[in-house]
């Protein structure tokens, strides 16, 4: 499972609190303590005015650096900014994101056409984020034209086919999964992921949806989530998933987490 | 058993469709006013739900299902209602701002508006501020509500209250706004005649400017 860690976002209210205090402390925890539960990237994510938004940027990145190599995800609505902070990142990492919103794929995907950077790839356009899966499909077919115009390896694409609420649309979930399986169908080679805890906004008890969700969209070919790895219970979803699905060999990645304390009874 | 006003309200309040249709006829068939049916009955089991939703007690879908019952029942009964009798609250135009594809919290308030009593159009996602302008122009409305979840988009509402200035609109209609990294004090900033952290308090926000709270 590739996790892009979430906490690193100024659309989260209390990092962006974080952000506007200039907060190191709790920026470099919070990064610490989702490389630490097991993160592939971490989600940077500024959500302030254009203005500062490439400072607040850089020094977002800068902080998460400075306690973990894990690599970075990079993360703005603005792809320019996007691209602008590909120097600032030690490591080869993901962006996030392009869609068929304006010129994302024209402004990112020449900027990682024959590297080995990743990115995310959302279902939406300018019409806004489609409910129906065989929409959702025809654009991922043409932001798929688009990649491979610019040649980016079809294996750094990680479709997120946009999950609706389920307090809005009880058939947001069956959306999801047919759009996973059409595009599938044609790109076998892409991932998927999922900004998943958005399916629950309006519910109470959030995290039984997430976590049911998490499970059902891996057994459907889901092989990433952009969520929060210091999560116990999604931690616990996600590995025994995993294991059920027979991706985990010995279990061990499921052991291994466990041992490691990242989900389960809590040792100190 | 004769179906009572209040039957119906709980009905609405329980999210049930077919009963509160049913009901709706069997008040009609009783010779209970149309008007009282819909102001009491239907939307009084409306307004209810927005309370609880409010209180954190009922929830998302809660509201769905309610503003569902009771269409189902106005449907029926509105009608009858002479049109000169039809009370609007007054109109409100709802959009999502330039560059922004969030609709939900949107869709929310237009639900609650309509539960109200508001005479509602949705202007859609992603809407220029030229095009408010526009609309305002074409359609009349008495109170623009904008929404935004992005702190790059929420901009947008800005722009739009400085263009319908240009114009010479700004005074002919209310300006309300909402969304996720929106708060009351970026209303003030930008001289917007209102805030509501949620589209309950939105509907009451939008009564309070029509002069109906």
């Amino acid at each position: 499972m590739i996790i892009i860690g979430e906490k690193i976002n100024g659309f989260v209210p209390k990092t962006l609190e974080a952000i506007r205090a200039h907060d190191d402390e709790y920026i470099k925890y919070i990064a610490k303590a989702q490389a630490d539960a097991g993160a592939t990237y971490i989600d940077v994510c500024a959500g302030v005015e254009p203005e500062i938004e490439h400072e607040t940027m850089k020094w977002l990145m800068d902080l998460v650096q400075e306690v973990t190599d894990t690599p970075l995800c990079i993360d703005s609505p603005d792809p320019q900014v996007v691209v602008d902070m590909i120097p600032y990142a030690n490591e080869v990492g993901c962006l996030n994101s392009i869609s068929l919103e304006g010129n994302k794929c024209d402004v990112i995907l020449p900027a990682i056409a024959g590297t080995e950077w990743k990115v995310v790839a959302l279902t939406c356009d300018d019409d806004g984020i489609p409910d129906d899966p065989k929409v959702k499909y025809e654009i991922a077919k043409k932001i798929m034209a688009k990649v491979d115009e610019y040649g980016v390896d079809h294996d750094n694409i990680l479709f997120d086919p946009l999950v609706t609420t389920l307090g809005t649309n009880q058939q947001s979930f069956l959306n999801f999964i047919e759009a996973v399986e059409l595009i599938k169908a044609d790109f076998p080679d892409v991932h998927f992921t999922s900004g998943l805890s958005n399916i629950s906004y309006g519910l109470p008890y959030r995290k039984a949806i997430n976590m049911q969700f998490l499970s059902l969209a891996m057994a459907k070919g889901m092989d990433s989530a952009i969520m929060d790895p210091t999560s116990r219970d999604m931690l616990a979803a996600m590995f025994a998933t995993d294991a059920l699905l027979g991706n985990d060999s010995y279990c061990k990645n499921y052991l291994k987490g466990f041992r490691n304390n990242l989900f389960g009874p809590k040792k100190d | 058993m004769a179906a009572t006003i209040e039957d119906l309200a709980q009905a609405v309040f329980d999210g049930d469709s077919r009963k509160a249709k049913k009901l709706s006829q069997k008040l009609l068939d009783a010779g209970e006013a149309p008007l009282d049916i819909i102001n009491q009955g239907l939307m009084g089991g409306m307004s209810e739900v927005g309370v609880q939703f409010k209180a954190g007690t009922m929830f998302v879908p809660d509201v769905m299902a309610a503003a569902e019952a009771m269409s189902a029942g106005v449907e029926l009964v509105k009608p009858l209602i002479a049109h000169e009798d039809i009370q609007s609250l007054g109109t409100v135009y709802m959009c999502t701002v330039k560059a922004d594809l969030h609709d939900i919290g949107k869709n929310l308030v237009i639900m609650m508006l309509e539960g109200a009593g508001f005479n509602v159009i949705n202007g859609g996602v992603d809407v220029a501020p030229e095009k408010i302008v526009e609309d305002v122009k074409e359609l009349h409305p008495d109170i623009i509500g904008m929404s935004a979840l992005l702190t790059t988009t929420m901009l947008h509402m800005k722009d739009t209250i400085e263009l319908l200035k240009e114009e010479g609109l700004r005074d002919q209609v209310k300006v309300i706004i909402g969304g996720a990294p929106v708060s009351q004090d970026f209303a003030d900033e930008i001289a917007a005649d209102g805030y509501s952290p949620d589209a309950v308090s939105a509907a009451d926000l939008a009564k309070s400017l029509v002069g109906a709270a």
